[in-house]
């Protein structure tokens, strides 16, 4: 029994499966925001069809889910239904906004107008506020609890389980 | 129908793979010769059943039997006949069972070239593969079946990911790099069952390094034809990012090239044979971590399959695998005794051990650097990525090194040198580095690290070129024709040592070129309306306008441009932007100008139809296309030291030189 190669063996193996183990079940796709955990960025925006500003503050009180999203994005597209049927089914417990960025109002007037919607559009004109939010790419969704602190962050589409799941974050 | 005819086929090639495994284990301990003749009838019979479970799924893609789940996942109506194809491997579970075509079809032919040879080590090379077969096997029967029931049976599929139908390069990219990873699956079995018996032989290294060689040439092509592709497509103007499952194909590639040399050494001297051994072993686990790399969904990368159950089965395996393997050079690598030492610090086998010094620390290197990350979330719980700056600072002068030592080693003879040896061999070469090093200052080569690796890539091709023609200069002294003296001393006796040349020289190529691509590019924004010119890197080029193609799978957007250089015109490039109707955003294909001197990469960034304008990023990269069609050479090469060299009619003949020929 050779006693270098066992150990040295042993050692390389476990750290690299070790490594591999702990790494399983990840999903590097996940990027961990570092505004988890923190108030949300203020933001006053524009409301599409109707022209009124709406303040985030002003839904303080309850979970708010703000999701940013645009009409050149199929992803956005294949998620919208999602959205405004949950926000249908949770009514008045929760809050869903959606924040347009690097948009035409109209497109964005068309799309609502086709495809229905349940909640307020903003349209966040100089992408200030996906900037604010640190906004990778659309869509992406920010889960707020009642006080205004972000809960929760997700990128890319969400189907119903994983927008409850998150939810659940800002609700507890 | 077709599903159940797979299923069935898959489970017979799981019971055959484990029967014939075991058999394989006790017949190397009983070794009777009815147990060796019945495991190999079991490895033919495993062959004949994954590939032809691999047929029926082929043939299903083609029918567009929809009833099949893998069918249902990757298939299209509406795809061209090539995509068809080769969609048996862009996705996950139909990639699985294309690995156990090939591991099948590699064990049908190492099975067929060792029959009546090599007696004593067979029973247990054949346990080792079809015990590897098992495992695959059992992905494919279990956590990766592609061929489930679809209900109800869907009429049309979604077809392949885009990214795999945007480019011809894609179709072959991903076989030539199973054909060199599976492949490795072999010589492990015949390292294994050295180690099993306790002796690395004569004998046996021939089918060892064949097997190891045949891989290592498809590897290489392999990796570089996954940089193409990435330079093709992607649009970034590079060809390597250090990318987790990049780095996870070079892996593997590193240690087999260490282990080619290594055994060299073990055939003229006796020595390093444990090590060899480690080697080809370490080889084929870098092969199952790269599997995992990409199967499992922990790294993220362009190549990664979406998450999947397999990634914990694989993990098991590997670690059962490391487990055997460990067990197996505790136990046995002590009788793999050297039968004589190095004996010379200036000598070829000492420049043989350090030349494998740097492919180990090499590979340390880029499987530190690519599992960093984890290793940090693990600890720390926060995320990172290990970028670019990492891999070059630490790879660039490894890389240097190597080329050093590609210059050195050769020139020297085996055993002990002579002050005058040394001397007279590596003087010589220092002018064609300093001719090499002046040309690349007077064409503009500024950067310290890249002229130092044009120099030593100048004393290592003179060196190279000196070796390579040894047997031809020898013969035309003893006033052979220069045609006799070629086509015996280079072509036909000393294959194995021309080819193992020609393979050095290309590596040259490629570091070189790499060196003075990754060092000289030069980028450049562009926005330009329609019938405008702007000059880049002292080009010309003219925006003509945007064009819409429409196919039945996709719509391309095509920006038109004219290149040119000093009035006259050089080529009509035509980047374009693709539109899969599966795919939410469109998909970029550059165009590129491609000379001997370098390349010309238009790649659009944005596109305006309505006011007819465009912004393109241009890249213009000196000596890329070197890169591939030295790495072609490199392949070559290595299939030409492949093919055992004729063994001369009158065994008496030309005994002189045939040591000097015969052996690199």
């Amino acid at each position: 029994m050779n006693r270098t190669v066992v150990i040295v063996g042993s050692l390389i193996a476990f750290a690299l499966v070790g490594v591999l183990f702990i790494g399983l079940g990840k999903n590097p796709a996940e990027i961990r925001s570092p505004l988890v955990g923190r108030p949300a960025p203020a933001f006053a925006l524009r409301e599409v069809g109707t022209g009124r500003t709406i303040d985030i503050a002003q839904f303080r009180g309850k979970p708010v889910i703000i999701n940013f999203w645009a009409t050149w994005c199929g992803p956005c597209w294949e998620e919208h239904p999602t959205l405004v049927a949950n926000a249908r089914q949770l009514g008045d417990n929760v809050q869903f906004v959606g924040v347009v960025f690097q948009d035409a109002e109209e497109k964005i007037q068309g799309f609502l107008n086709q495809r229905g919607t349940a909640y307020p559009t903003l349209v966040d004109q100089e992408g200030k506020t996906a900037i604010a939010y640190g906004v990778g790419g659309v869509p992406e969704t920010y889960f707020l609890d009642r006080n205004g602190v972000i809960r929760a962050k997700y990128v890319g589409p969400m189907d119903s389980e994983i927008l409850r799941a998150n939810l659940t974050k800002a609700t507890n | 129908m077709i599903p159940s005819l797979g299923r069935i086929l898959i489970l017979a090639s799981l019971l055959v793979a484990a029967a014939g495994s075991l058999l394989g284990f006790v017949t190397g301990r009983t070794l009777s010769a009815d147990g060796l003749k019945w495991a190999r009838r079991f490895a033919y019979f495993y062959a004949a059943l994954i590939i032809l479970a691999t047929l029926v799924m082929e043939y299903a893609l083609l029918t567009h039997d929809f009833s099949v789940s893998y069918v249902a996942q990757v298939g299209s109506r509406l795809v061209p006949t090539w995509v068809t194809v080769v969609s048996l491997w862009s996705s996950l579970e139909g990639s699985i069972l294309f690995w156990g075509f090939v591991l099948g079809s590699y064990i049908l032919i190492a099975t067929l070239f060792t029959k009546d040879r090599y007696q004593e080590y067979m029973p247990d090379a054949i346990g080792t593969w079809l015990g590897c077969a098992t495992f695959f096997s059992f992905l494919i029967a279990g956590p990766a079946n592609p061929f489930r029931t679809m209900s109800p049976i869907p009429a049309d599929g979604p077809g392949p990911n885009p990214l795999l139908q945007n480019h011809l390069l894609m179709a072959i990219h991903p076989p030539f790099l199973y054909l060199g990873y599976v492949g490795m699956t072999i010589p492990f079995g015949f390292a294994c069952a050295a180690l099993i018996k306790g002796r690395l032989g004569h004998a046996i290294l021939k089918p060892l390094r064949e097997s190891l060689l045949l891989p290592w040439c498809f590897q290489s092509i392999a990796i570089m034809l996954g940089g193409w592709w990435a330079y093709e497509v992607l649009g970034w103007g590079g060809y390597w990012a250090w990318d987790p499952v990049e780095n996870a194909s070079l892996l593997p590639w590193l240690t087999a090239t260490g282990a080619l040399h290594s055994l060299l050494v073990v055939e003229r001297r006796g020595i390093l044979k444990g090590w060899t051994v480690t080697l080809v072993q370490s080889t084929f686990l870098l092969v199952l971590l790269g599997t995992f790399m990409t199967r499992s969904g922990v790294f993220n990368s362009v190549h990664s399959f979406t998450q999947s159950a397999i990634g914990p089965t694989i993990l098991v395996f590997l670690a059962a695998m490391l487990i055997y393997t460990i067990a197996l050079l505790a136990l046995r690598i002590d009788k793999l005794e050297a039968e004589g030492r190095i004996e010379s610090t200036a000598s070829r086998e000492a420049f043989f051990l350090l030349n494998n010094l740097v492919f180990v620390l090499l590979t340390f290197t880029v499987l530190i650097g690519t599992c960093f990350p984890l290793i940090v979330e693990a600890v720390r719980g926060k995320q990172m990525s290990v970028g670019r700056p990492y891999f070059d600072r630490m790879v660039v002068p490894l890389g240097t090194a190597l080329l050093f030592l590609m210059g050195v080693g050769p020139a020297l003879p085996w055993g002990r040198a002579s002050k005058e040896q040394i001397r007279k061999s590596l003087l010589m070469p220092i002018i064609t580095a300093g001719i090499f090093a002046v040309v690349g200052y007077i064409a503009n080569v500024r950067h310290p690290w890249t002229l130092i690796t044009i120099a030593l890539g100048g004393y290592a091709i003179h060196v190279t070129f000196n070796q390579m023609f040894v047997p031809m200069i020898q013969r035309l002294r003893k006033g052979e024709s220069a045609v006799t003296a070629f086509v015996e001393g280079q072509l036909l006796r000393g294959r194995r040592r021309f080819g193992s040349y020609v393979v050095h020289a290309a590596m040259i190529v490629v570091l070189v070129a790499i060196a003075v691509s990754s060092s000289m590019r030069q980028t450049a924004e562009v926005h330009l309306t329609k019938g405008q010119t702007q000059k880049v890197a002292g080009y010309d080029l003219t925006f003509t306008g945007i064009e819409d193609h429409q196919e039945p799978h996709r719509v391309s957007t095509i920006a038109r441009f004219i290149l040119a250089r000093n009035g006259k015109q050089l080529a009509i490039l035509e980047p374009r932007m693709n539109q899969y109707e599966t795919m939410r955003e469109p998909i970029g294909s550059p165009d590129v100008y491609t000379t001997i001197a370098g390349d010309f990469y238009v790649s659009i960034a944005a596109l305006d139809p309505v006011s007819n304008s465009v912004a393109v990023n241009v890249y213009v990269t000196p000596m890329v296309g070197w890169i591939w069609i030295a790495v072609i050479v490199m392949g070559l090469g290595g299939v030409m030291a492949l093919i055992p060299p004729r063994t001369p009619r009158a065994a008496t003949a030309n005994v002189g030189d045939s040591v000097a020929a015969e052996t690199a």
